[in-house]
């Protein structure tokens, strides 16, 4: 039996400062060595200043991970010297005196299993290192520490994962969830990281490590398990290792183990008194958490008759959720969750587009309106969706402009059908002998019309036509 | 000019107008550099304080507004960030190191115009006790030139005694700050942990340090105490004093006062001239209406080896930093490898350190943290346990702040453990964060004893009362340099 | 009970190289020896103790710069980059 389990980091980036100091929590605009100072440096001196938002967020995401949350967290030093720790040692949690990570033991559904969560820790990043140079005669370690310090929570689960592919459905869940709660930003780059741990038939567990991305997770866990499977089919013993996942050739590496011996010295950080969380916090924070994704849906689909495979798309989706929050009524909703999930969500799709996106809720909940109510065509609504997404202009000037409101005029639409049946008047025949040749006259119509012509009205007219003509 | 005056009597002066700061500064200087090529208690002295003063001068003439230190010359240990200063740490590893910032304990002295006249020797990094183990030689003790001055503060220690100025600022990890003051014979304090911000303090032991300044006087500690006391968001280990004033009514006595005798702090090993003067010490207190009684704290035989336990563990953490690559001295990395560098970069610490380096790293190793470092942590909770016991009976404590006398340069140290063990009367209040002070006492053969009173946590104020009591039944001769 | 080769090993998990390891071999030796005593405490079932502090009392998430151009002051080189030995792979 296949068990896979994860370590999950993600950077709290929609912080507006680091873990320990007020420096940037969102790195990634600054030029080298721009976003530091004494603290995130470790100078001589300097004493951690703890965030408490960041305190705050990751007890939310322990409790939307159903985890335990302790009433005292503390912090523990995990030692050890790299380049890119200042202070040579990181300023992490641990649970070795009772339960004093931010969260406990929780679980989450994937579909219908349930996966386990082991512990939530609060922790900061360490900076960043570039490598210079081509050989490793000449190659030069360079260090940029703007990412020093940047709050991470690390997420730990049991080994309940089974295939590659739970382990991806799995991570899609959380960023969902993160991004909902509004306290990470998993689509920026480098902002959400995991590492894996693979163990068959109940054998010697292997960390892998290096895992760039979610996909390659996927491809690593998978080239593991077929690793370990072919070796246990020779009879060969899996040996308990860290391997390194290497992008290039695809496959995971035994990372060549360092001479020095992992010895952490763990103990508690002295900088940091233990926090005290009490149960009114809990409650207070458990107010203030947004609406959950499944409770979205649930609401989506009984309050407002949305279809469950829309509400599914739709409720996972912050952006275009909020969307719908702000631009529904009771009347509308439905046509604006439709507009959504066929329109928009295809053509907006990136977090650049996004951003640039002219598209308001006034400009949504003016075009759910105007098709509800007939003003507008279905088909019409898409013309004016493209333009307003190019434009940002308002709703009337671009139905005005493109001339895309409904031909509802009866008058009008009566001499186009007379215009339809004088030319298809092989249609007409044909017609009377199956029914279905009805919508070929009214897609006709519609053409002369470019797409305005009242559809519904259309079809009635044409009919009483059809009939009186005998 | 006559240098051998409190603070309080010298802000008097200025402000009266009898003297000018910067005459008195420029005095300083003088005896500075006429006693301290014996002394050595400088590692360096700042050389635009005669400025700084003149234009202290000038702000009191123009009537402005002037801090309450009033250009008062002060030495700051250099473990302590001065903005664009050099902050050694009387270590090569940190020789080029010039610090970015002022510790939160700078800034507010510089906010009351006090001048710092120079950055005072120690041992390095803060580990010893005797100022021998500073990379840039020792200090000497003002009272006989052939002993040690104490440590780690001793610096700090000897310019106040030698009136090289009038006030300084030490760390207390161990006794770094009361052991050097019981040797050179000034008040030396060691607050509440807590009460005093530790940001800018170079660290050594974290959870147990503490900023103690050195006067010649209690109500001159009362006065720093004032200045520099209370929360600092840049510590989240500070304590809310409530903007204490430690000055006023400093002089109620000790009138129905309980004063606990810590047996194990008079017993083995106490030099008899160091015994007979706590005796006096206690006959004077009860003269003064106090009630003097023995009290056992049982685990202060195992005070010590917790301390050099949590110390070492602690120190061998805060001093990873110490890689050479942000900051430090000369060393180019050409040709090295990442561990290969830092490791012989890291020889630039001097022997103790790098003992306590190499302690550090193995009692909270994976494989022996039991047996040492967590079991040091239980006995620091135990004896906490037991001192807050003892302060329910009463309300100070007392004991010789060292159980000998000063000894000879270079008589201890090649005996580590003789040298732990004159910490034994001074780490207790370390580990259980309570208030401590050292008063000078008695001189014996020329060399000073002082006298240790020890509070409950966040007492300071009644401590400075008791010690301040105790102080005013004593008449010490001059130091003779 | 500290041997030659546990000095060494904890050297260089502290990643400070000692030229003469006898040297420290017998001062270690009985510092370590007279922590031995904490075995006669009898704390065994003592309580690890911490000072707290309350959640209001932590510092608000602000960005706050910090003022003087940092890296100016430290080693620094190729611009404003920190530079490091080369990592063995």
């Amino acid at each position: 039996m296949t068990m896979i389990g994860l370590e999950i980091h993600c950077q709290l980036t929609n912080l507006k400062s680091k873990l320990f100091c007020s420096c940037k929590a969102n790195y990634r605009e600054f030029e080298i060595n721009e976003n530091i100072c004494p603290i995130c440096m470790g100078l001589p001196g300097s004493l951690p200043r703890l965030n408490q938002e960041a305190v705050k967020k990751a007890t939310i995401i322990a409790m939307a991970l159903n985890c335990s949350t302790p009433e005292k967290i503390a912090f523990f030093r995990k030692n050890y010297f790299y380049p890119d720790s200042p202070k040579n040692f990181q300023t992490t949690q641990l649970n070795i005196y009772g339960d004093t990570s931010v969260g406990g033991s929780g679980s989450i559904m994937v579909g219908d299993k349930k996966i386990r969560i082991t512990r939530i820790q609060l922790e900061e990043d360490p900076g960043r290192l570039i490598y210079e140079g081509s050989s490793s005669k000449n190659q030069i370690t360079l260090v940029d520490y703007n990412r020093a310090g940047t709050p991470l929570v690390e997420i730990v689960t049991e080994p309940d994962f089974e295939t590659p592919k739970e382990v991806r459905d799995f991570l899609n869940i959380l960023s969902d969830i993160l991004t909902n709660l509004g306290v990470a930003d998993p689509s920026l780059e480098g902002a959400m990281r995991a590492d894996a741990n693979v163990s068959i038939e109940g054998g010697k567990k292997v960390e892998i490590k290096n895992i760039g991305s979610f996909h390659d997770l996927e491809k690593a866990t998978h080239f593991e398990i077929t690793r370990q499977e072919s070796l246990h089919s020779r009879d060969i013993e899996i040996i308990q290792e860290t391997r390194h996942w290497d992008d290039k050739r695809k496959i995971t590496v035994s990372s060549r183990s360092k001479e020095e011996e992992l010895d952490y010295r763990y103990f508690l950080e002295g900088d940091i008194p233990w926090i005290k969380m009490d149960p009114e916090i809990h409650k207070k924070l458990q107010t203030q958490m947004p609406e959950s994704i499944s409770s979205k849906k649930e609401r989506y689909i009984s309050k407002y008759n949305i279809p469950a495979q829309v509400a599914d798309v739709l409720s996972p989706d912050k952006y275009y959720s909020d969307l719908f929050e702000e631009s529904h009524n009771d009347s509308n909703a439905k046509e604006v969750a439709n507009i959504i999930t066929t329109d928009l969500m295809g053509l907006v799709d990136t977090r650049e587009k996004r951003e640039a996106s002219k598209f308001t809720a006034t400009h949504l909940k003016e075009l759910a309106d105007s098709i509800q109510s007939g003003k507008i065509s279905r088909n019409s609504s898409k013309n004016a969706l493209h333009e307003i997404l190019k434009t940002g202009k308002d709703l009337e000037t671009v139905i005005a402009e493109l001339d895309l409101g409904n031909v509802s005029d009866e008058s009008e639409l009566s001499g186009i059908i007379t215009q339809v049946i004088q030319e298809e008047s092989q249609a007409v025949e044909q017609a009377k002998s199956n029914p279905q040749t009805i919508n070929y006259l009214v897609g006709k119509v519609m053409q002369k019309t470019k797409g305005k012509a009242d559809p519904v009205l259309t079809l009635e007219l044409l009919k009483n036509r059809l009939e009186s003509n005998g | 000019m006559n240098l051998k005056i409190s603070a309080l009597d010298y802000i008097q002066e200025v402000k009266t107008g009898n003297i000018s700061a910067e005459d008195f500064v420029a005095a300083t200087i003088e005896r500075i550099q006429s006693v301290d090529d014996k002394l050595h208690a400088f590692l360096s002295v700042n050389d635009k304080a005669i400025d700084q003063a003149r234009e202290i001068d000038k702000k009191i003439k123009s009537g402005q507004k002037v801090g309450d230190c009033f250009g008062m010359p002060i030495s700051i240990k250099d473990n302590m960030c001065i903005k664009d200063s050099k902050t050694t740490c009387a270590s090569k590893m940190l020789e080029d190191f010039v610090a970015p910032y002022d510790a939160t304990v700078i800034t507010e002295l510089k906010q009351q115009d006090a001048i710092f006249i120079g950055k005072a020797n120690m041992d390095e990094f803060a580990m010893g006790l005797t100022t021998e183990f500073s990379a840039y030689g020792p200090s000497k003790n003002p009272w006989n030139l052939d002993y040690v001055p104490g440590g780690s503060s001793g610096g700090s220690a000897v310019s106040v005694s030698a009136f090289e100025c009038i006030a300084s600022l030490g760390s207390d990890t161990g006794g770094s700050v009361r052991n050097p003051a019981s040797f050179c014979s000034t008040v030396g304090y060691k607050p509440t942990y807590g009460l005093i911000s530790r940001y800018g303090l170079i660290s050594y032991a974290n959870s147990i340090e503490q900023i103690g300044p050195f006067t010649r006087t209690v109500k001159d500690t009362a006065f720093m105490l004032n200045l520099i006391a209370g929360l600092d968001p840049n510590d989240n280990t500070t304590v809310d004093n409530k903007n204490e004033d430690y000055l006023s009514g400093i002089d109620v006595g000790i009138e129905g006062k309980k004063i606990g005798i810590i047996k194990e702090m008079m017993g083995e090993g106490i030099a008899p001239e160091v015994l007979s003067a706590t005796k006096d010490a206690i006959a004077k207190l009860e003269g003064l209406g106090a009630i003097c009684e023995e009290i056992s704290l049982d685990m202060v035989k195992y005070s010590v080896a917790a301390y050099y336990t949590i110390t070492a563990t602690e120190a061998g953490s805060n001093l990873a930093r110490y890689d050479n690559l942000r900051y430090g001295y000369d060393f180019p990395l050409e040709g090295y490898e990442f561990n290969s560098y830092i490791s012989k970069a890291r020889r630039k610490f001097g022997p103790e350190v790098t003992r306590r380096m190499i302690i550090g790293g193995f009692v909270p190793s994976a494989g022996h943290a039991g047996k040492y470092f967590l079991k040091a942590l239980k006995v620091k909770s135990k004896l906490t346990k037991e001192i807050n016991e003892a302060f329910q009976k009463f309300d100070f404590l007392i004991a010789p702040t060292v159980p000998i006398l000063p000894f000879k340069i270079g008589e201890k140290i090649d005996d580590p453990i003789s040298l732990f063990l004159v910490d034994i009367n001074t780490v207790t209040a370390n580990l259980t964060g309570k208030p401590a002070i050292s008063i000078p006492y008695s001189i014996s053969n020329g060399l000073p004893i002082g006298i240790q009173l020890i509070a409950d946590s966040m007492n300071d104020k009644s401590l400075l009362q008791a010690a301040y009591a105790l102080e005013q039944t004593v008449q010490l001769p001059e130091v003779p340099i | 009970m500290v041997s030659e080769e546990e000095i060494e090993h904890v050297s260089k998990l502290m990643r400070i190289e000692v030229d003469d390891h006898k040297e420290y071999v017998e001062k270690v030796h009985m510092m370590i020896d007279y922590f031995d005593i904490l075995d006669s405490a009898g704390v065994d079932s003592e309580e690890i103790s911490m000072p707290e502090i309350a959640l209001s009392n932590l510092r608000e998430d602000e960005h706050i710069p910090f003022d003087d151009k940092l890296i100016e002051k430290l080693n620094h080189y190729k611009g404003t980059y920190v530079r490091a030995p080369k990592m063995s792979s």
